[in-house]
């Protein structure tokens, strides 16, 4: 038998969310088909969906005023309808719902069981969730500023022009909320609303100390565990009680999250950063070929965090000296992150959940464009096998760019530049050297990564 | 607490001639402040056309369900109006109304439990068999009893 789930809400909460739950199970009823309502009214949320219910079900129908945490079906097929809509046509809903395919039936189930126990751990939620409200910061920014970039690689140069607006929007905007938001809504996963504050402001300092997304997923868990503590801990008067959601917990959680962002995580990476910058310029004349591969490596570890922006500075630094290989070994192998992660979601699909596959395909044009956040979510989601996968795709780039002895001129831009003459130096080596890091990679992180979980890739044929 | 805690058969009309909602809310509630339920009727009915203003609370098969969670409200109630005929519910809106239940609840209550009882009340109403009922009753006592029935 086919089963459904669905929640009802409205804000007063005292009869359309009964209303509509109970059409719903008549519907249900008279047409021979299970189906469990969760009603979210005046007296909290009541018949909770757990995992399970989710995770057996054909499809969600959320016909509700309030926020129904969404975030729980993805992957799922949801109808969405107005509540009226539920209290009258409760049969047309099903029917509906019914009617509408469950994705990705091409799922095996075994193996699909398998994992489940390692990804629906409690940690890993909270990362997929915040990653989940990333993925679209960085689809926009990163096209965005491909947008720029058509318009010639120094248009956003010049102040006030279209192309230097685009930057604006993209890179300054909304590449910039990226880090935030990764945190802010690990931290809300965790914590609920209480949360947010803290976990945003703490993905703002990480992206202002330079710890970049590895310090976002620090600050995300660190908000989201600290709020929940004060939460659950910290015990008022009950007239004061009132205070502690708007004015003790945002206070408090913000300003220890803050503090240990800036002095704990803040100064050990800023030494890092600097410590990494003069060894890379004792290294001087080193073997070329050698060089490369380390500042490939670095472009990788944790793309725009310390190590990233080392090999970087170092790169656009030389290009004052009138040298040009690192900066070919920089910019190819910053783009081969995200070119691998396409790679891979087209060559191995199960191993990516429908999100991730469509993030994808936006991956293939930020790599293009040399931005190398386009493969943040894919790291974020799954560091311990997607970052050794990234960085030994791009060694293998930086090693090949400059060991041909590739030569760049221009400090960003990706394939934007090639048209402009004489900035590449070895256009041949310079392409078969992103070509060879990205098949790499891909290849790697196919192999690394495992099946993803029921919850994620969803068969709901039981 | 049961439904007859909520509800009394003094604030059931089976034949009211009511010309508009404003009109049917008005009467209604003020059956519940003769009988002591309200504090400040204004208020109470201010919140419920704040209610009303979110979304129309004409559900479908000529009900009407007006609520409102209001300061101007002491206790829990609920009153029924049965119209002589059904009326256009909002201005503009094609939904009509002839059977009409306003539910009144205070802002701060501690507990539930009539939260519960309004939830199985809103539910009963998806059943046409009740509904049905509710249009054949002659007495206020007939609907206190089935009101009553099973919830």
């Amino acid at each position: 038998m086919k089963k459904l789930v669905a929640v009802t809400g409205c804000p007063t909460g005292i009869a359309h969310t009964y209303m509509a739950a109970e059409s719903l199970q008549r519907a249900a009823e008279k047409m021979g088909v299970r189906i469990k309502v969760e009603t979210r009214g005046a007296s909290g949320v009541e018949n909770r969906l757990t995992e399970e219910d989710i995770r057996e079900a054909h499809a969600v129908i959320v016909s509700s005023d309030v926020d129904a945490e969404e975030s729980r079906f993805q992957g799922k097929t949801v109808i969405r309808s107005p509540l009226g809509e539920a209290i009258k046509n409760g049969e047309r809903l099903i029917e509906e719902a019914l009617s509408k395919p469950s994705p990705s039936h091409e799922e095996p189930v075994k193996v699909a069981k398998e994992d489940r126990e390692e990804k629906q751990s409690g940690p890993y939620q909270h990362l997929m969730n915040g990653v989940s409200f990333m993925i679209p910061l960085v689809v926009a920014g990163g096209l965005i500023i491909a947008l720029s970039f058509t318009f010639g690689i120094h248009a956003a140069e010049e102040e006030g022009s279209l192309a230097a607006n685009l930057m604006k929007i993209g890179g300054d905007s909304a590449l910039a909320l990226m880090v935030p938001v990764l945190a802010g809504f690990i931290a809300y996963s965790i914590a609920d609303k209480a949360g947010l504050a803290p976990g945003l402001v703490g993905g703002m300092l990480a992206s202002s100390t330079g710890s970049g997304f590895l310090g976002g997923i620090v600050a995300g868990f660190l908000a989201g565990y600290v709020a929940k503590w004060m939460k659950e801990k910290i015990r008022l008067p009950h007239s004061l009680e009132g205070l502690k959601p708007i004015l003790l917990i945002p206070f408090l959680a913000t300003l220890v999250v803050g503090l240990l962002m800036i002095y704990v995580i803040g100064t050990p990476v800023k030494n890092v950063m600097d410590t990494l910058t003069a060894w890379l310029q004792s290294l001087g004349t080193a073997n070329a070929a050698l060089m490369g591969l380390l500042l490939g490596a670095m472009m990788a570890f944790d793309m725009g965090g310390p190590v990233n922006k080392a090999a970087y500075a170092f790169g656009v630094g030389l290009l004052g000296n009138e040298i040009y290989g690192p900066m070919a070994a920089v910019m190819a192998a910053g783009m081969t992150p995200p070119l691998g992660l396409w790679l891979a979601t087209q060559l191995a699909r199960r191993k990516f959940t429908w999100e991730e596959r469509e993030a994808g395909k936006a991956a293939g044009i930020l790599g293009l464009s040399f931005i190398t956040e386009g493969a943040i979510p894919f790291a974020a989601a799954d560091p311990f096998r997607v970052i050794p996968s990234l960085v030994v795709g791009s060694a293998v780039t930086g090693a090949l760019a400059m060991g041909l002895g590739c030569t760049l001129r221009a400090p960003h831009g990706g394939i934007f530049v090639l048209p402009i003459p004489h900035a590449v130096g070895n256009l041949t080596g310079f392409l078969l050297a992103i070509a060879a890091g990205t098949l790499v990679t891909a290849v790697l992180v196919s192999l690394l990564k495992k099946n993803v979980s029921a919850q994620e890739v969803q068969n709901g044929n039981q | 607490m049961e439904i007859s805690d909520l509800i009394r058969s003094e604030w059931i009309r089976l034949d009211m001639e009511g010309e508009s909602r404003e009109d049917v809310i008005r009467r209604l509630a003020g059956l519940l402040d003769e009988a002591g339920v309200l504090s400040d009727m204004e208020q109470y009915i201010a919140d419920v056309f704040e209610r009303e203003k979110v979304g129309s609370t004409a559900i479908g098969f000529d009900v009407a369900i007006p609520h409102g969670k209001s300061d101007g409200v002491k206790a829990p109630a609920v009153a029924f109006a049965r119209l002589t005929r059904p009326i256009r519910w909002e201005p503009g809106k094609e939904e009509q109304a002839q059977l009409v239940f306003l539910i009144a609840v205070p802002k701060a209550m501690e507990g539930n439990e009539h939260l519960q009882i309004l939830a199985a009340l809103s539910r009963k109403l998806i059943d046409e068999s009740f509904r049905q009922q509710l249009m054949e009753m002659s007495s206020p006592e007939e609907v206190l009893q089935s009101l009553q029935n099973g919830s």
